[in-house]
């Protein structure tokens, strides 16, 4: 953990007082271990060694905090502390989080568990945690100052509560709140129903992931905290495509998906190949009556979403946000469109001047996955991905549900790409083309404007034609 | 009328020739030049030649035409004025007939020899009389002295003439090899300003720009093609400038080439103690001083007697013919005129030259004063901009460059557009010019250093150059 240590020394170096926040041994003693995760890998499942038994659920990127069984009561230690949180290969953020990643690990327990969570603060300010949807006592709803003293550096406090909801719920900071959620400051948190529930299905696979954006600039590492609208790094568990593992899945198995939304603006996430319907909130499941088939549900700020379906259908699905622009990695939003400009002539007269300047764009951005020129260090490229036919030219928010005969029950493992039957792949047609009846009528209108244009706008359409030598 | 007899006439006209033939000052070109050379070699690191003869004169073409065939340095280009500088040369029969003019007055003054025909009815009388002017005989060591210090005053005149020359020269080298390198960067701006007003005219042509983005783009290209066509005459006049100064004609002009870079800047600047070790021993204007105050002071001594008086001594012999008589008899005699200061005891002339005196004691003594003053200015200025051009050198254009290779990764990864890189590679070039002119400002107060060292101070004067400012940002 060389890599910790090293940021703790850069964290005390930015005000953050690291010696005077240590946690003596001897005060930890009282307290469960903290356990501390430094990879970045999809754990398997956590399978409950006490306790009422229930499904575990798979954190995508993430894990399941172990707890302690203390006289009836699990006991849970949370380590809030700055961490290096690895976004894609090729990129390292440095991220708050809890036990050694952001976002922190998935508590899971069982509806009517007594619940006990220390936490523990490493980081160079106060902070505190709220256990967002959750029924609890006022005093344990973690919000600084209002319910509660903020928790010093340094100091560990204690929660206490009994999880009364079965459902999708998350947890994150109430003290500096906006910077503490900029710097990546969340977890998610599930209560499994203790018994057989009308609206709870049993589901073979039971994934989670929190949506969290940040403004990173493109060679940097620290977020910039007070970005508002602007973010360039749209992830999922704090990773970026193609830093995001598959949800791969057996043929015809109940999958749910449950996701949390903490960034700053809504994410419509699309599911290719299925419909699925929306099953629960972090308001607790919905009623049937209520459920409709989908294959795109929006999931606002502070939202939590559940959605299930049956994964019937064979093959790589994709699986994103639809908003386009969160399907990519740092990118210039300032950029003009350089699609149709001809470029003949004019590299030379840059090269003299800027001997690396190729021409780029003037077909369209395809060229940046083609190419993959040396970009800023510690950057992903705005769209990359190499799948089986080339580049899927994505970032961000971007996975992929893979569906397998083969699966085995219970296992997770990646099982590469698929095979498709014969003939089920779209081709190149190579047979004879008949013109294509042109569309040779503009609309009309219901009136004239008040002031003709002077002269008539021409646009004329730019075929495409093949690429000259620049 | 004294009359002696001729023996003894003979005998003291003999001395008194050897007198004047031993004891004349006199100088001669080449002394002239050698004292220049002698004087000012370390600083010229050449030598300077009067060419007389058609012969001299075509070794000199040779010489220049062979330097005139390389890519010039700032030291060649010194050979080449020494060499090739008709100004030079004219400077150089200047000073000699300075020089020639100091050596005047310790040379004694030529004797009169006057003939005289009478006739008096039968008698013919021819007079013959050689008349010297015995002060200047007298005082002919005196006048010695102080021709030979007005020589050396004329020499050192001549020497720093010659000083200036070679400074200005120095510094218009420079200042012609930087126009040329300012102007290839203007060019750089320029083409990188018309290739982002080409690519915006052909965005706007496909629908891609508006007007004002097409124009906004424009405008710096107007702007780059003004300051193109400025660093073009920049270029010819200063050049036209070392060209005057170096004396070449039109073939050598056409000729003429200069590198493409100033030189590099020394690994380390002069330090003061040696700067000031060197210019205490020999300095020009101090000596210049002295040797005016010398002369003075000698030239006082002569005028105490030659301010109001004046003897002159003739030999006379007069010879008569009586042609009545058929009889010639011969007259010898000497005679001695002096010059009676009844109305004017030379009080003023004395007064002059007092004042002279007193003059150049006081010229000298400032003289004395402004030269360390005047030291310490110019190595202020060679030591500042030294430690400008180095800072541009080691810190502003390194950080020039690495946001240039950042902006060139961003724009691969699509994080900025053509033109933001574009507008930031002139940014770039606008630090790499403001860093070339640090590096002009260090060779022109280098050279000012050197004349400032040798004692013929010039103006040092810094301006100061500021890079551009680092603008444009992108990203998500």
């Amino acid at each position: 953990m060389t890599s910790r240590r090293d940021f703790f020394k850069f964290a005390g170096i930015a005000g953050g007082a690291v010696a005077a926040s240590a946690v003596s041994r001897v005060s930890m003693a009282a307290l469960p271990e903290p356990v501390i995760q430094s990879s970045p890998n999809t754990m398997a499942p956590l399978m409950p060694n006490s306790g009422r038994p229930y499904n575990p659920v798979v954190t995508l990127n993430g894990w399941t905090l172990p707890w302690r069984m203390n006289q009836g009561v699990k006991e849970f230690h949370l380590v809030a502390e700055p961490v290096v949180r690895e976004m894609a290969p090729g990129m390292k953020a440095h991220l708050w989080g809890y036990n050694g990643q952001s976002p922190g690990p998935t508590i899971e327990v069982v509806e009517g568990d007594r619940v006990r969570i220390f936490v523990t603060n490493k980081l160079p300010e106060h902070t505190s945690i709220h256990w967002h949807g959750q029924r609890l006592p006022n005093g344990m709803d973690g919000v600084t100052g209002l319910t509660q003293p903020a928790i010093p550096s340094g100091k560990t406090f204690v929660y206490e509560f009994v999880a009364r909801r079965p459902g999708t719920f998350m947890y994150h900071p109430h003290a500096d709140e906006m910077v503490q959620m900029a710097m990546g400051m969340m977890g998610f948190w599930v209560t499994h129903p203790k018994a057989k529930h009308p609206l709870i299905d049993e589901a073979q696979r039971d994934f989670c992931f929190l949506l969290s954006a940040y403004d990173i600039e493109p060679g940097a590492a620290t977020p910039k905290v007070a970005e508002m609208t602007d973010f360039n790094l749209w992830t999922w568990n704090s990773r970026v495509f193609p830093g995001i593992d598959s949800l791969n899945v057996r043929l015809n198995d109940k999958v749910r998906i449950r996701m949390g939304n903490l960034t700053m603006t809504n994410h419509p996430m699309h599911l290719h190949g299925h419909e699925f319907v929306v099953t629960g909130t972090d308001g607790g499941p919905t009623p049937k009556s209520a459920r409709w088939p989908e294959v795109t549900t929006d999931v606002a700020v502070g939202q939590m979403r559940q959605i299930e379906f049956v994964a019937d259908e064979e093959g790589d699905w994709a699986f994103h946000c639809h908003k386009s622009h969160h399907t990519m990695n740092a990118m210039g939003h300032d950029v003009p469109t350089m699609i149709g400009v001809d470029h003949s002539g004019l590299a030379k007269k840059v090269n003299k001047l800027i001997p690396d300047y190729m021409v780029m764009g003037e077909r369209g951005m395809s060229d940046m996955s083609e190419m993959e020129m040396p970009i800023p260090d510690n950057t992903i490229p705005m769209m990359t991905g190499q799948g089986p036919f080339g580049s899927v030219e994505m970032g961000g928010m971007f996975s992929v549900l893979k569906v397998r005969k083969e699966q085995k029950p219970g296992d997770y493992k990646d099982p590469g790409w698929f095979k498709h039957p014969a003939g089920t792949v779209a081709h190149e047609y190579t047979g004879p083309m008949a013109e294509p009846a042109r569309f040779s009528a503009e609309g009309g209108q219901s009136m004239p404007r008040v002031r003709k244009p002077a002269t008539p706008t021409e646009v004329k359409v730019r075929k495409p034609t093949s690429h000259g030598e620049h | 009328m004294m009359r002696l007899r001729a023996t003894h006439a003979k005998w003291a006209l003999s001395a008194l020739g050897l007198a004047v033939l031993t004891g004349c000052a006199s100088v001669s070109l080449d002394q002239n030049i050698n004292r220049v050379n002698v004087e000012a070699g370390s600083f010229t690191e050449g030598k300077l030649a009067l060419a007389r003869t058609q012969e001299e004169s075509d070794q000199r073409a040779q010489a220049a035409q062979a330097l005139l065939a390389q890519p010039l340095g700032q030291k060649e280009t010194v050979q080449l004025a020494l060499v090739n500088s008709p100004s030079l040369q004219a400077l150089l029969a200047q000073g000699w007939a300075e020089s020639a003019d100091a050596a005047q007055v310790g040379r004694i003054a030529n004797p009169i020899f006057s003939f005289e025909r009478m006739t008096a009815g039968t008698e013919l009388d021819l007079g013959r009389a050689l008349s010297f002017g015995l002060l200047d005989l007298l005082t002919l060591p005196t006048r010695y002295g102080v021709a030979t210090r007005r020589i050396e005053q004329s020499q050192l005149r001549l020497t720093g003439n010659v000083v200036d020359q070679v400074t200005g020269v120095r510094q218009a080298w420079v200042r012609a090899v930087a126009a040329q390198q300012e102007f290839q960067y203007a060019k750089q701006v320029y083409d990188s300003a018309e290739a982002g007003a080409e690519l915006a005219r052909r965005m706007q042509g496909v629908g891609n720009f508006n007007r004002i983005t097409r124009a906004r783009e424009q405008a710096f290209y107007a702007d780059a093609a003004t300051r193109l066509s400025t660093a073009q005459h920049q270029v010819t006049a200063s050049r036209e400038e070392l060209v005057r100064l170096l004396g070449l004609d039109e073939s050598q002009a056409q000729a003429l080439k200069l590198p493409e870079r100033l030189p590099d800047l020394p690994k380390q600047a002069l330090d003061p103690q040696a700067v000031g070790s060197l210019a205490t021993k020999a300095r020009l204007d101090i000596r210049l001083a002295q040797a005016a105050l010398d002369g003075a002071a000698k030239a006082q001594g002569l005028n105490m007697v030659t301010s109001f008086t004046d003897i002159e001594l003739t030999g006379r012999r007069n010879t008569t013919f009586d042609n009545a008589e058929g009889t010639r008899s011969t007259a010898r005699g000497w005679e001695v005129a002096v010059r009676l200061p009844i109305f004017d005891w030379g009080g003023m002339q004395r007064d002059a030259m007092n004042a002279r005196t007193l003059a150049a004691a006081n010229q000298l003594e400032a003289t004395a004063r402004a030269a360390g003053s005047s030291l310490r200015e110019s190595y202020s200025a060679y030591r500042t901009a030294y430690d400008v051009a180095r800072h541009y050198r080691d810190e502003v254009v390194p950080v020039r460059k690495v946001i240039a290779e950042e902006n060139q990764l961003r724009y691969n990864g699509m994080l900025i557009s053509a033109f933001e890189l574009l507008a930031d590679a002139r940014d770039q070039v606008g630090a790499v010019t403001a860093a070339l002119n640090a590096q002009q400002q260090f060779w022109l107060a280098d050279a000012a250093l050197q004349a400032s060292v040798i004692g013929r101070p010039t103006n040092t004067s810094l301006s100061v150059t500021s890079s551009a400012p680092s603008g444009g940002d992108a990203g998500h």
